[in-house]
């Protein structure tokens, strides 16, 4: 999958770039909103991630432009700091597939582009299997062989998130943000997401043994595969 | 004391001074008007007497013993004469006096003319004196005339200027209600012009305005100025924290780099925390939030508690709900969730394990009262006051608070016009009061 980055800040685009590369994205850059119009109108990307303050413009302008081309099927997720709750609004309402403000964690973002993917393609293999358990992200639901694990709609949040972002150490943080969004003041020091995947290992635990399922010390989790 | 009430004591004194001065004034030239005019009629019937001498009017006048002179129709006069053993020598001579003479059986005070004469070789000495009790009793009218002028004239002064001092000062009220009482916040200050033709105040009305556009220009600054600086900030530390987590992917990274590298991140988080908490608090106090949705209290309190399962299981603290009352009002859906999340965030972060929090309402004509009562830590009176200030936080074992979260009830409680009360104790809990207005 290709990717298309439009963002004037040259060491944020850096470490994105390297980010999805490791991912096995194919990535451009785009640092202004001229050069960024030309690669929308020569070529196809399944995502822009698009920075709506340019040097050169604002990035909405980009989205219309975008709009306004026939069977183009790009998503767009923006990528902004101005976290204003009109700019989400108008994003999405102009055509705008996520938002996400700035500043996001690359694992947040993986997940959104996942998210995204799956909603716009409608992937034929809408499970992830994993060590024998079976991911149904359309259903929510979880399977060990045939039998269906009753998760909450955390414990899956969780799930999913550790799955997708497999071994890589997850934060308390960054879960806690990721399920329970981006509430200002939440008391991420709490362990309250501790109780969340202890009651989600007990449950895998008794269809299979977890080991692969890590705890990292006063950090948060690992899925090790 | 009130400038009305001094302006018309003011008022009242002097012109109890006035009056008291002319009073005096006129009942001294009175009685020195009166003794000038008995003094020029006594020398006239001096004359008269003296020019007019005969043996048998002295003889008369001797024989009646001190009697009202019968010629004169006012019976307030008397002449007398005594004979003398010499000579009168000096007939011009001529001395006033006052003093009580008995006529009649009747005893009044005289104005009395002494002086004598000469007549066929043979001396006299002569008085004649006219009554001045009359006087007397027209002065102590006048004076309870005064009197009673004084008092109708100083009562009727302090209403008047009672009542005109207030009309006068009136614009004066207004501009400090106005202007000054009511104003809770610059940005909605009320320009338009009190009504009045007194200068004085119009510079009042004027002077405050102008401090005003001083002031609201300054906190506009300020605010674009936090805006301007959240908004930038957030930027590099989007840079800093994709960076670190790219750092992490790295393999064969220590584990104490690891661990760092994590704290690293848990501080940017802190961080982006803090500055989009005065984001929100700045677009809020600019006004860039709408009030268009219809939120029921009862039921986002439920949602909240719902949503707090997870810290309240953590914390053992119980949550009782008693919102009975189906209460909706304009606003804005995410703050109104922000304000309650954080009010009941507050009351789970401050309480003691296995504390209660209990939820409870009240639905009276027209003011709804929402309340949050803990069974906490508490505050003391010092800790009330400042627990809305921006980055002030209570000492606790909790580590994670900025002492923003109060801050930001503040500015969505002033949004919506909700009263924000706390009640404290020490150690025993803390109640928190929403009151919502003439908004039922």
């Amino acid at each position: 999958m290709n990717i298309l980055i439009v963002e004037d800040e040259k060491s944020l685009v850096l470490e994105v770039y390297e980010f999805l590369t490791k991912e096995g994205f194919t990535v451009e850059n785009a640092h202004t909103k001229r050069s960024a119009e030309e690669k929308i109108l020569v070529n196809n990307y399944d995502f822009i991630l698009l920075d709506l303050g340019l040097p050169d413009g604002d990035g909405f302008d980009l989205l219309t432009t975008l709009k306004k081309i026939k069977n183009r099927e790009d998503a767009v997720i923006i990528l902004t700091a101005r976290g204003s709750v009109d700019d989400r609004i108008s994003g999405l309402e102009q055509g705008a597939d996520d938002y996400l403000a700035k500043p996001f964690s690359l694992n947040e973002l993986l997940a959104r582009i996942h998210a995204i993917t799956r909603r716009k393609h409608k992937l034929e293999s809408n499970e992830i299997a994993i060590k024998g358990f079976r991911i149904n992200i359309q259903n929510r639901t979880i399977y060990y062989n045939d039998d269906r694990i009753n998760l909450t709609k955390k414990e899956f949040e969780i799930f999913n998130y550790l799955v997708l972002n497999k071994k890589r150490v997850i934060s308390r943080t960054n879960l806690t943000e990721h399920v329970w969004g981006d509430i200002l003041e939440i008391n991420s020091d709490s362990n309250f997401v501790d109780v969340h995947v202890k009651n989600l290992r007990k449950k895998l635990a008794q269809f299979a043994p977890i080991d692969w399922f890590e705890t990292v010390r006063s950090i948060g989790y690992r899925i090790n595969i | 004391m009130k400038l009305q009430i001094k302006l018309a004591l003011y008022n009242a004194l002097t012109k109890l001074a006035i009056i008291l001065f002319t009073g005096t004034l006129i009942l001294f030239s009175l009685q020195r008007i009166t003794y000038h005019h008995i003094a020029t009629r006594l020398l006239q019937k001096k004359g008269e007497l003296t020019s007019h001498l005969s043996s048998k009017e002295i003889s008369q006048i001797l024989s009646q013993e001190k009697s009202f002179i019968d010629y004169n129709i006012l019976p307030e006069e008397y002449i007398d004469i005594e004979p003398l053993k010499t000579l009168y020598n000096s007939e011009t001579e001529v001395t006033f006096s006052t003093e009580p003479r008995t006529i009649d059986k009747k005893t009044e005070t005289y104005r009395i003319l002494k002086s004598g004469f000469n007549y066929n070789g043979r001396g006299y000495s002569l008085e004649i004196g006219e009554t001045i009790d009359g006087i007397d009793e027209l002065k102590s009218t006048i004076k309870g005339f005064t009197l009673l002028m004084l008092l109708i004239a100083v009562s009727l002064t302090l209403l008047i200027d009672l009542i005109f001092t207030r009309y006068l000062l009136r614009p004066f009220y207004q501009i400090i209600d106005r202007k000054l009482v009511k104003v809770n916040d610059p940005m909605n200050f009320d320009y338009e012009k009190v009504i009045t033709s007194t200068q004085d105040f119009k510079m009042l009305d004027d002077s405050i305005s102008s401090l005003m556009i001083k002031i609201t220009n300054l906190f506009t600054l300020e605010k674009q100025f936090i805006a301007n600086v959240s908004h930038e900030l957030l930027t590099p530390i989007s840079i800093i924290s994709s960076r670190l987590e790219n750092i992490l992917q790295q393999e064969g990274l220590s584990e104490e780099n690891e661990n760092k590298i994590f704290a690293s991140l848990k501080t940017l988080d802190r961080l982006k925390s803090i500055i989009k908490s005065l984001l929100l608090i700045s677009q809020i106090e600019n006004n860039q939030f709408n009030k268009n949705a219809q939120v029921n209290i009862r039921d986002m309190v439920k949602e909240i508690n719902e949503e707090f399962e997870d810290r309240l299981d953590d914390k053992k603290v119980t949550i009782i709900n008693h919102v009975k009352n189906s209460f909706s009002m304009p606003a804005n859906l995410s703050l109104m969730y922000t304000l309650l999340y954080n009010v009941i965030s507050n009351a789970i972060k401050y309480n003691y394990e296995q504390g209660t929090i209990t939820i409870s309402d009240k639905l009276d004509n027209d003011t709804y009262t929402l309340e949050i009562a803990d069974t906490g830590i508490g505050m003391d009176q010092r800790e009330i006051e400042k627990a809305f200030n921006r980055f002030e936080k209570l000492d606790t074992g909790e580590k994670e608070s900025y002492g923003l979260g109060l801050a930001i009830v503040k500015s969505i409680t002033a949004f919506h016009n909700i009263k924000v009360q706390i009640a404290s104790k020490k150690n025993i809990g803390t109640t928190f009061k929403l009151i919502f207005e003439g908004q039922a």
